[in-house]
């Protein structure tokens, strides 16, 4: 039987800290939005000190020794790296991946109730493993229920991580559905709820138990879908391009394979230049690219999963800067070996306003390649050796954020390498 | 500066002409005999990385596995998918930091081995009482 798998990294950015740094574990750890301004993800442990989401950081700042609460300034390019290795992992599990978020992607999978639960343990176990991350599963016969048993799995301990709806007692279910209210489900905004309550429906299993046709007519298509998708049909299809709050995603599968570095340039293109005009549209840059491919897992014979992280010179939303970052994963393009998928994903996502002194000077820069020369001289002499002048160096320039509690970026650069004590 | 540059990390302001251009002058007449011969330089990410997913690049600090030929500065190759064995230098967790030893595995115990009598061995029970991040499988040592 056919059903989807959603794996989600838990607590993504805290996670990944901890990941290269072990004295984080057991310990409240926040990671900051752009910066420094608020918290974005928090540890479980930092979420039972009561600390909410977005809480700003100059409200926690004065009580962090007290709770021996750890801060971190967002690492883009660690996050950035760590995303493509798990989605890389993923990618070996099934041939129809949708990378929905950073740290998150709906996977088509195919078995019996027993093998898809192995499944899940196995990508659960090696994801953790291999690239030192815990992730939760959820499978079920819809995306909808994917996200709901992924909840599930993740706040209820005794799933050990890994939630098969269907192999679930369906008492169980009910009594889940009949406990969560209807903003708990994914695709239901929190303004549309009370006209929800004004119809009675108050629970997830109320919604499940809608009509779907008058679900329809009192609110729209897409309720409808939610309320079909809760009953077990499947009706929201894979999608090219999501925004979310951290990232932009353009990604495919392709009806023929592609099996040369010409074909994959000119999907890169493509998406180098449909991002920058969507980033464009909402008014942001981006500082991280990274360009994935990879191969049907029904072919065992030629696996490729190839991906690069690409860190930006600076923020851009420019085609040219975005296309030439895409084209970075082309020398990992093997001819003759057939990728039936490729996308690229832009993080690090800032308004452009951020940037607007240095704008005018934008263009110019680019066609002498100062920003590359700044790069370039910054990596073999280190970050702040280096800046425009009437910008400074230390006087921060607007377009540089503040990010005062950075982690070392641990793979991306060799500078920054983890350090293992030989003592 | 290292040739390995963390796994497939690429900078963007890189022309990649020099990738695209053939790496063998083309003669406008009569072709290069040698062209024939080229089949691309050595890639250092194929033969030092067998799982690039997988696979990680750590700073060594301290000298206490001299004896096996890494020293302080140095930087390993670390495979997080290998199955750590007797002998394996692996990189564990002791007290939150990241740690490099031998890995010896023998019917009384585990025991984590420095490779300098500087350093005195750990023991536990068992593997299960030991967090392995990672098995090292290539040093880049400094000459």
């Amino acid at each position: 039987m056919s059903q989807i798998a959603l794996v989600d990294v838990n607590c993504f950015y805290a996670s990944a800290e901890r990941a290269f740094n072990p004295s984080l574990e057991g310990r409240p750890v926040v990671v900051l939005s752009n910066n420094d301004g608020c918290a974005v993800t928090r540890s479980p442990e930092a979420k039972a000190l009561g600390i909410p989401m977005g809480e700003p950081w100059f409200k926690l700042a004065p009580r962090a020794r007290e709770w021996g609460l750890v801060a971190l300034s967002s690492n883009y390019e660690l996050y950035g790296d760590l995303s493509a290795r798990v989605m890389e992992l993923l990618g070996r599990y099934s041939a129809w991946l949708e990378v929905y978020s950073i740290d998150e992607a709906f996977l088509g999978v195919k078995g019996t109730p027993e093998e898809l639960l192995a499944l899940g343990r196995t990508m659960k176990n090696t994801v953790r493993r291999n690239i030192g991350v815990p992730v939760c599963v959820g499978i079920a016969g819809t995306k909808t229920l994917a996200k709901l048993a992924n909840k599930w799995a993740k706040n209820n301990p005794s799933f050990d991580g890994v939630c098969h709806w269907d192999s679930v007692p369906a008492a169980h279910r009910e009594s889940l559905m009949r406990r969560l209210s209807v903003v708990e489900i994914w695709g239901v905004a929190t303004r549309l709820t009370k006209r929800l309550t004004a119809l009675g429906i108050h629970s997830i299993l109320d919604l499940a138990r809608a009509d779907p046709v008058m679900i329809r007519d009192r609110f729209s298509v897409v309720m409808m879908r939610t309320v079909l998708e809760l009953q077990g049909t499947p009706c929201i299809p894979m999608e090219e391009e999501r925004i979310g709050r951290e990232q932009l995603i353009f990604s495919r599968s392709f009806a023929t394979p592609i099996t040369t570095a010409a074909g994959i340039r000119q999907v890169m293109s493509v998406y180098g230049q449909q991002a920058s005009a969507r980033l464009a549209k909402h008014g942001l840059q981006a500082k991280v690219l990274t360009a994935f491919a990879g191969t049907s897992h029904f072919n065992p014979k030629d696996t490729s999963y190839p991906s690069v992280c690409v860190p930006m010179p600076m923020p851009t939303a420019d085609p040219v800067l975005l296309t030439r970052a895409a084209h970075a994963l082309l020398p990992l393009i093997h001819a003759g070996v057939r990728y039936v998928r490729a996308g690229i994903m832009v993080t690090d996502l800032r308004p452009t306003g951020n940037q607007s002194p240095l704008a005018p000077f934008e263009n110019p820069h680019e066609e002498l390649r100062i920003g590359t020369l700044l790069d370039d001289v910054s990596r073999r002499y280190g970050r702040g050796s280096i800046g425009l002048g009437h910008a400074g160096i230390r006087g921060g320039p607007d377009w540089t954020m503040k990010r005062d509690m950075l982690s070392p970026r641990y793979t991306t650069h060799w500078d920054e390498l983890p350090l293992v004590k030989a003592a | 500066m290292g040739v390995i540059v963390g796994p497939r990390v690429i900078d963007a302001g890189l022309s990649l002409l020099s990738v695209l251009i053939s790496p063998v002058p083309v003669a406008a007449g009569y072709p290069s005999p040698a062209q024939d011969y080229f089949d691309g330089r050595i890639d250092l990410n194929e033969h030092l990385i067998k799982d690039i997913t997988s696979t990680y690049v750590v700073r060594v600090s301290g000298d206490s596995m001299e004896g096996a030929g890494i020293s302080d500065g140095d930087e390993l190759i670390v495979n997080r998918a290998l199955e750590p064995r007797d002998g394996s230098v692996v990189v564990a967790v002791l007290d939150g930091e990241l740690t490099i030893k031998r890995l010896r595995i023998t019917e009384t115990g585990v025991v984590l081995q420095a490779e300098n009598p500087g350093y005195p061995d750990i023991r536990v029970p068992s593997v299960s009482d030991l967090v392995i991040w990672g098995v090292a499988t290539r040093c880049l040592h400094h000459v």
